[in-house]
């Protein structure tokens, strides 16, 4: 049964009261419980932030489904989301993701590498088409003006860093 | 009050009204609209009810937009027409149109706007979006989200009428599917409303679903008998008997809503549950008989000098109307000269209970009535005085005008044990019983009409008095109270029939059934 941590509680009643209504809260505390939950949005998330947050689980659901930044299924150490739209598809997004999910040892967009520790998503622009192709990995900073050893090599530095 | 013109009508309306209230409900306009309905709180989410208002270069949504003094609108120019087209063009592009096996068939607003507004040629080249089908979303409601509008009718219901929020829109884009939160079901008291109010087939009854094409079924308004609320109501019909109840509106009573409890009302008036002819043993031997026939014996056995008086006694339930009761009690009081008339209870202990929405804990449409003719006839008793008079031999004879619907009266087996200790019992009934039918002795049965198939009056909890009227007739020997209290007194009365008679179009319903054992 997933439960926030102490300090994440308080963080989720703090931003309610940020707000006039608590309902708007409720992106920033998936956003938290996501992160607690290594990663992805499980329904006892949902659950457990129904009851902290006093809103029904069907309204937090909605909001978790319509964002693409929530997970719904378990994703690995790194959840890598390439830009797959207009710019970043011309200056070859796709083919990248092939090949870093090919040196990453995942089939699938979505599943997540045998070592646990990648899982890719294609997803829209994320608004920094001057730097084409581009990704994030989690929640950090960009990384842009990719190219196919950039790519390669962060896959491994990533692995290396995970000490795998 | 704020003047106004809709289409060329002039009109006054209150501060606050919304365009879509003053077209449909003050001016009585056609407009075109999915997502509002007046008991929910306004979404503006189909962009079907598009009107023009003069001065303004856009289009404007009806239901979210307040009128303002002076205002002049209009939906029946061709910029609005367009537009409604292609917001249904819209609407359709991922449905399913799958209208030959659908339930709304017939009832539908897509297939009525689109009879209106079609744009009859598709300019989609993309595979439709597939979604769930037949999903189980509770025990009484199937969804079928390719053919979900998306109007969030029914998640506004389950928000803001039974506030259960059990139903939301999951999902984004033309991905999106109403559901429930990890599957859970759909399960409220008041569930069935949310297949009344979506106004495509996407939200289907499991009672009604593929058991009769609208079309083939006519309509009868009445007042639910479930309760002690009285919700207005209209049942559907044909010759094959009843097939559902659906709330229809009344401010003071319902609204636009009814329980599903009460929507399983009309199971009770079907022939299958009925009692068809009278049953009477004389001398150890049963027969049947024409109900009028037994009707008239029995009201010679209690108006005979040696049974009459205060060894009878008559056993009253809330189910039947304030003309029945007037007529059954008058007989007793002045032609067999007793007051020995007993109210039985139901359920005593949740008599009045109250959900906070609709549904009362008085399972029984008419108690009040009841109360009240008992008042008027200065009759005072208590259930014990009959069981302590049954067990002294005081009282002999019993007649009981017993409940219709018996899903209600928990306690109906005790009660026709403890009668059953009369030495004559006498059982008016709607509906058949094992228990009855199991009894031994000096037993008659006669059958009674139900509140579909007579006129009368019931009081609701309130003391409101609301009428029902007579619209078809299922067992066409069964007699009202009313008739029943005539034949008591020796007059030939006829029973009326209603206007529509169910059985008559199919020779074949009983007489094939029996036909093994003739
Ligand atoms: S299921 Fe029906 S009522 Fe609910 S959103 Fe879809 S079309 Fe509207
Ligand atoms: S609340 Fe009572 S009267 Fe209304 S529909 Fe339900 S059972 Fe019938
Ligand atoms: S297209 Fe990739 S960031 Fe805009
Ligand atoms: S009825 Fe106005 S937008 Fe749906």
């Amino acid at each position: 049964m997933f439960k926030l941590s102490e300090e994440g509680l308080n963080y989720v009643k703090s931003e309610m009261a940020r707000y006039e209504q608590k309902q708007s809260a409720i992106i920033r505390a998936l956003y938290r419980a996501q992160d607690e939950n290594g990663g992805w949005v499980s329904p006892e998330v949902i659950q457990h932030l129904s009851e902290v947050m006093d809103i029904p689980a069907s309204h937090i659901e909605e909001v978790a489904t319509f964002y693409t930044m929530f997970n719904k299924q378990p994703v690995g150490k790194y959840h890598i989301q390439v830009c797959c739209t207009l710019s970043c598809a011309m200056a070859g997004g796709r083919e990248l993701t092939d090949l870093m999910m090919k040196e990453a040892g995942c089939s699938k967009l979505g599943e997540t590498s045998p070592d646990g520790l990648f899982t890719f998503s294609k997803v829209e622009c994320l608004g920094s088409c001057g730097t084409a192709p581009m990704l994030q990995i989690n929640r950090e900073p960009y990384i842009e003006n990719l190219d196919e050893q950039k790519a390669i090599q962060l896959i491994r530095d990533l692995r290396a860093k995970a000490g795998k | 009050m704020l003047q106004c013109t809709i289409n060329g009508k002039e009109l006054e309306v209150k501060p606050g009204t919304t365009i879509i209230e003053a077209m449909k409900l003050i001016a009585h306009e056609d407009i075109a609209h999915y997502c509002w309905h007046p008991g929910l709180p306004v979404a503006g989410v189909c962009r079907l009810c598009v009107v023009e208002i003069e001065g303004n270069p856009r289009l404007q949504i009806a239901c979210n937009t307040q009128i303002t003094d002076g205002m002049k609108i209009t939906n029946q120019s061709e910029k609005v027409k367009e537009a409604v087209k292609w917001g249904l063009d819209f609407h359709l592009i991922n449905h399913p149109l799958d209208c030959p096996i659908c339930d709304q068939a017939g009832e539908c607003e897509l297939q009525n706007q689109y009879m209106k507004f079609g744009k009859y040629d598709s300019e989609m080249a993309e595979p439709k979006v597939k979604k769930h089908k037949v999903v189980d979303l509770g025990p009484r409601v199937v969804l079928d989200s390719e053919r979900c509008i998306l109007c969030s009718r029914c998640v506004r219901f389950t928000d803001e009428v039974t506030k259960t929020h059990e139903l939301g829109i999951f999902n984004r884009g033309d991905r999106s599917e109403i559901g429930t939160f990890n599957g859970r079901p759909l399960d409220n008291k008041y569930s069935l409303n949310t297949v009344d109010i979506c106004p495509v087939g996407a939200l289907t009854s499991k009672d009604f679903r593929f058991r009769q094409r609208v079309w083939f079924l006519k309509e009868h308004q009445t007042i639910c008998t479930g309760c002690s609320t009285g919700c207005n109501v209209k049942v559907s019909y044909n010759k094959e008997g009843l097939f559902r109840v659906k709330p229809v509106y009344n401010e003071q009573v319902n609204g636009y809503w009814m329980c599903d409890e009460g929507r399983d009302v009309y199971k009770y008036v079907n022939k299958p549950a009925r009692l068809l002819d009278a049953w009477m043993t004389t001398a150890g031997r049963g027969e049947w008989l024409h109900p009028l026939t037994a009707a008239k014996k029995v009201g010679e056995f209690l108006r005979a000098p040696e049974n009459k008086g205060k060894s009878v006694a008559l056993v009253l339930t809330g189910q039947h109307t304030l003309e029945e009761y007037e007529a059954l009690i008058s007989f007793f009081k002045n032609e067999v000269g007793t007051d020995r008339i007993f109210h039985w209870v139901n359920n005593p202990e949740s008599m009045n209970d109250f959900d906070g929405l609709l549904i009362r804990g008085d399972k029984n449409p008419n108690t009040k009535g009841l109360l009240e003719t008992l008042e008027r006839h200065g009759i005072k008793t208590e259930w014990k005085e009959l069981i302590d008079g049954l067990s002294t031999g005081a009282i002999r004879t019993v007649v009981v005008a017993g409940p219709e619907n018996q899903a209600v009266y928990p306690d109906f087996k005790a009660k026709v044990l403890e009668l059953s200790k009369a030495q004559k019992l006498v059982w008016l009934t709607a509906c058949k019983n094992e228990e009855l039918e199991r009894l031994q002795g000096d037993v008659t049965l006669i059958p009674l009409k139900t509140y579909i198939e007579k006129d009368g009056t019931f009081v609701n909890y309130a003391g409101l008095r609301q009428t029902v009227k007579k619209g078809l007739t299922v067992v066409a020997n069964a007699m009202s109270l009313v008739e029943v209290a005539e034949a008591f007194k020796g007059v030939d009365v006829r029973p009326e029939e209603a206007p529509f008679k169910v059985g008559v179009g199919r020779v074949n319903n009983e007489a094939t059934l029996q036909r093994g054992s003739l």
